[in-house]
């Protein structure tokens, strides 16, 4: 009934889009007219916000199911070291909200020591939650239990501010909130993804990609004596082509970053400053295009602190004007946070090359050279 | 969100909608046709929505389908003679950790290397 009744509406033989002068054509193409300009005028932006806000929504709801496998994982991983009658749930939860303020910077005068400060205040307060609720942990179980919080922490405050961002889009309506969340969103679950699978690398106590550093000096410094040089740091020495080498790394096989920095800062103190050579190891960020596992040189503090301890390896080589050489293995993200790749372990043996060949090319016999690995040394001993 | 998409469903997403097209400007300009005009907008309107559909259906990314797995090696050594031998991790492993004396010349067997060979599932 109702075609028939569009069927007279519509003059035959012209269409949707009928031309002519009878009212009926007018009235109709009136009708088109005022459904595009609406569609384009009033509802464009709507039905914008709502693609845009439809995959916000997908996206937060992963994060969320990631966030909430993160705790889970944490739970469990700190069940195994607790005592029975503990309020892991609670004390774990609770603690996944632990937030840590950046010094002020509008004076930057004595700032890296401020920031020093809070970060040591931080890892006190990690070490000694881990020692309160997880007190049957040994030092490299308690090290791992520390990363796969943190993990877990990272997780939760990702989903906490996509889902912040999604909620204020939706309250003010804002079309520029939900495209630049949906025009981030890549990078986000991609950073998401690589700390929800490190947390499972570092439950199984696996070497990660960010291990390179310490896999190197571990190599260098396999069967010496060793003694502790800073916090978390060990030190060896070895002779490479008649110089004095000191190798350094975090303490393994837990998940130890130490502080490398005052590590190498105390042993050239030591030596008086007679340190031909420092070199630092350490993993890099790889650009698209570029192999995982490619070796690379360069100068400089290679360390991807947040600023103090790479503030005092540059201040202490200017101090007494020793060269700093810097060598890299590229990879990305998730592949220096998840278990170490061949490509990696095969890139540490080109390493160990690269350094005996530039010992024996810029230094003379008799030299002391310094040899930092720097990373977490989870799954690494020496 | 950006997602890589499938691209048989973008193909065939980008053939619906000009199909459509072609269907609109039959509909409207060839007057052989304009007895049919209704029924071909429909159709139109139709393969309109199965594009969109195909699009969001073919924009679930390809994450999905290719699921990475790990197969992690350890490879044990020892330090009086050449041996090299490789078996699955298990918990408790790490480099340089000590696993008792060699089966060929009952050295010290050793953790020489741990590593990930990654495993593309589709």
């Amino acid at each position: 009934m109702n075609i028939v009744v569009v069927k007279m509406a519509i003059p035959v033989g012209q269409g949707l889009f009928p031309i002519g002068d009878d009212l009926s054509s007018i009235i109709l193409n009136i009708l088109w007219v005022v459904f595009f300009f609406s569609m384009i005028l009033l509802f464009n932006q709507r039905l914008q916000i709502w693609t845009y806000q439809r995959n916000v929504e997908k996206a937060t709801v992963k994060l969320q199911m990631l966030a909430d496998k993160s705790r889970e994982e944490a739970l469990k991983s700190v069940q195994k070291y607790a005592q029975e009658n503990t309020d892991v749930r609670s004390q774990v939860t609770a603690f996944l909200d632990f937030f840590t303020i950046e010094p002020v910077d509008r004076d930057p005068f004595g700032v890296l020591n401020r920031l020093e400060h809070l970060l040591d205040n931080r890892r006190d307060r990690f070490k000694a939650f881990v020692a309160q609720i997880a007190p049957k942990a040994g030092k490299a179980e308690a090290a791992n239990t520390e990363d796969i919080l943190e993990a877990a922490m990272a997780l939760n405050f990702i989903f906490k501010v996509v889902r912040h961002f999604l909620i204020l889009g939706k309250k003010t309506k804002s079309l520029m909130i939900f495209v630049q969340l949906d025009m981030q969103l890549p990078l986000i679950m991609k950073m998401a993804e690589a700390y929800f699978n490190a947390q499972k690398t570092f439950s199984a106590g696996k070497p990660i990609g960010d291990g390179l550093g310490p896999l190197v000096a571990s190599k260098l410094m396999y069967g010496l004596p060793k003694r502790v040089i800073a916090e978390d740091i060990v030190c060896s020495e070895t002779n490479i082509s008649n110089r004095k080498a000191y190798v350094l790394k975090a303490e393994g096989p837990g998940g130890l970053l130490g502080k490398p920095g005052e590590a190498v800062k105390r042993l050239v103190e030591e030596m008086g400053g007679k340190v031909a050579r420092i070199f630092m190891v350490d993993a890099s960020s790889k650009l698209e295009g570029e192999n995982t596992g490619e070796v690379v040189e360069g100068v400089g503090a290679a360390i991807g602190d947040p600023g103090p301890e790479k503030y005092k390896i540059e201040e202490v080589a200017t101090k007494y004007k020793i060269p700093l050489d810097a060598i890299v293995c590229k990879m990305d993200l998730e592949e220096a946070l998840t278990t170490m790749k061949k490509e990696i372990v095969e890139a540490s043996d080109v390493i160990i090359e690269k350094i005996k060949k530039a010992i024996a090319e810029r230094t003379k016999e008799g030299d002391v050279v310094i040899i930092a690995g720097i990373g977490n040394t989870i799954g690494i001993g020496q | 969100m950006q997602r890589e998409r499938q691209p048989k469903f973008a193909m065939i997403s980008i053939l619906l909608t000009v199909g459509a097209f072609i269907l609109f400007v039959l509909a409207t300009i060839v007057d052989s046709l304009s007895d049919y005009s209704n029924v071909l907008m429909v159709a139109g309107l139709a393969l309109l929505a199965a594009s969109w559909g195909i699009y969001f259906i073919g924009g679930r990314s390809l994450q999905r389908a290719e699921v990475a797995t790990e197969n992690v090696i350890t490879v044990i050594g020892c330090k009086g003679c050449d041996i090299r031998e490789e078996r699955p991790f298990s918990e408790g492993d790490y480099v340089f950790k000590e696993i008792g004396p060699c089966k060929k010349c009952s050295g010290t067997s050793y953790i020489r290397a741990i590593y990930a060979i990654s495993i593309k599932k589709d």
